[in-house]
C-alpha cells in the first residue's frame, strides 16, 4: 500500500495504517534525528516525539509533499528543538579534525575496512549541519536533492552543493 | 577535473554503492568508475560511510508508537502534566479510593487508557507548580520547559 493510501487510511482513523506508516519511516527518521542530535538516546526521543507530532498534523496534511519529506522535515526541526534545549552537540572547528590514519595498506583486510568505515563516519560527524544533512539524506536514505533540499529548508541546487561541498571535505579529511 | 560524464555518475554513486540503482544502470556505473580515478575515490567513501551507517534500536517502531499512544491516552499531556493533574485533584480535596480505575465509574477516559501502562511518576519539585500548567498547549509547554531549562543552566536559587 502507498504511503498516499496509508495516509488517507490513518486521516479516517485506522491505526493500523499510522502504524504501518512509523514501521515504514521510522529508521529514516531516526537516522535523520541521529546524525543532527549524535545520541541515540535523543535521537529515539526526538523519533518519538515526531511522529506525536505528525500524528496529531496529519488531518491537515495534503499531500502536497511526498509524506516522507515531510516526516523528515518534522524530524529535523523535531531535531533542532533537542539541541537547542539539551546543547547537546559540541560545536567542533571542522579544521581540528585528526587527520585519518591512510596506512590501510590492505584493502582487503575487514578490520581495516570496518576502521576506515567508522573514521569516515566520524568525519561525517564534523560537517556542518546541511552539508551532514545533505550528505546522510543522499547516501543512507537515497533521498533526491530536491527532497533535501525541502528538508533543509533550500533549494534543490543548494541541496546538491552542500552534498558535494560535504563529500569533498570529507575527502580531504579521510585523505 | 570532472566531465559531463562524471557529473552524471557522481549523482549516482550513492545509489550505486546502496544497491539502488536496476542493473544496467549499475553495470554503466561501474565501467566508468573502473575508468575514472577520482569517481572511483568518491565511490568507495560513499560505500564506507553507507556501510558504517549507525544501527537503529531494536525495537524501534514499537517504542514510537508506545509514545505516541501515550500521549494520546495522556490528552495531550506530558507525564508531569498528568501528576499536576493529580496533585490538583488531592488539592481540591477529591477523594483518593483504593479501588482499581475499573471500579470508578466517572474516571477519565485517559486513566482509564493508561491502566497497564507504566507512566514516568514524578519525584522531583515540577509538582509544585504543577496546576496551573494544566491547560497548557502543548506549544506553550513546550517553551515552558525551554525556559525552565534556560533558567536551570543558570543556576537556580
Amino acid at each position: 500500500m502507498s504511503d498516499g493510501e496509508l495516509v488517507r487510511r490513518a486521516q479516517d482513523g485506522d491505526e493500523s495504517a499510522f502504524s504501518a506508516l512509523v514501521r515504514e519511516h521510522g529508521e529514516s527518521v531516526y537516522r535523520t534525528a541521529l546524525s543532527m542530535v549524535s545520541d541515540p538516546d535523543v535521537a529515539n526521543d526526538v523519533a518519538q516525539e515526531t511522529f506525536l507530532k505528525a500524528y496529531r498534523a496529519l488531518a491537515g496534511f495534503r499531500g502536497d509533499a511526498a509524506f516522507r519529506t515531510w516526516i523528515l522535515t518534522i524530524a529535523a526541526n523535531a531535531a533542532r528543538g533537542a539541541l537547542r534545549r539539551s546543547n547537546r552537540r559540541r560545536e567542533t572547528d571542522i579544521d581540528a579534525v585528526p587527520p585519518v590514519a591512510s596506512e590501510a595498506a590492505s584493502p582487503e583486510d575487514d578490520a581495516v575496512l570496518a576502521d576506515e568505515a567508522t573514521r569516515a563516519r566520524q568525519a561525517l560527524e564534523r560537517l556542518p549541519e546541511k552539508q551532514r544533512l545533505s550528505v546522510q539524506l543522499r547516501v543512507d536514505q537515497g533521498l533526491s536533492f530536491r527532497e533535501i533540499g525541502d528538508i533543509i529548508g533550500s533549494s534543490e541546487g543548494a541541496a546538491r552543493v552542500n552534498y558535494f561541498h560535504g563529500i569533498r571535505r570529507l575527502r580531504e579529511m579521510m585523505g | 577535473m570532472t566531465n559531463p560524464r562524471c557529473d552524471q555518475i557522481r549523482d549516482s554513486i550513492p545509489d550505486f554503492s546502496a544497491g539502488r540503482l536496476a542493473r544496467a544502470e549499475a553495470t554503466a556505473v561501474q565501467e566508468h568508475l573502473d575508468g575514472c580515478e577520482d569517481c572511483r575515490a568518491e565511490a568507495e567513501l560513499v560505500a564506507l560511510l553507507f556501510a558504517a551507517r549507525p544501527p537503529v534500536p531494536a525495537g524501534l517502531a514499537e517504542s514510537i508508537e508506545g509514545h505516541v499512544r501515550f500521549r494520546r491516552a495522556s490528552g495531550g499531556r506530558p507525564w508531569w502534566g498528568l501528576a499536576a493533574a493529580a496533585v490538583a485533584a488531592v488539592a481540591l480535596g477529591i477523594g483518593v479510593s483504593s479501588r482499581s480505575t475499573s471500579e470508578v465509574e466517572d474516571v477519565p477516559a485517559y486513566v482509564a487508557d493508561m491502566q497497564g501502562l507504566s507512566p514516568w511518576v514524578s519525584d522531583d519539585g515540577l509538582i509544585a507548580g504543577a496546576p496551573a500548567l494544566d491547560g497548557l498547549s502543548d506549544e506553550a509547554l513546550e517553551t515552558l520547559l525551554d525556559e525552565m531549562a534556560a533558567g536551570g543552566s543558570g543556576g537556580a536559587a
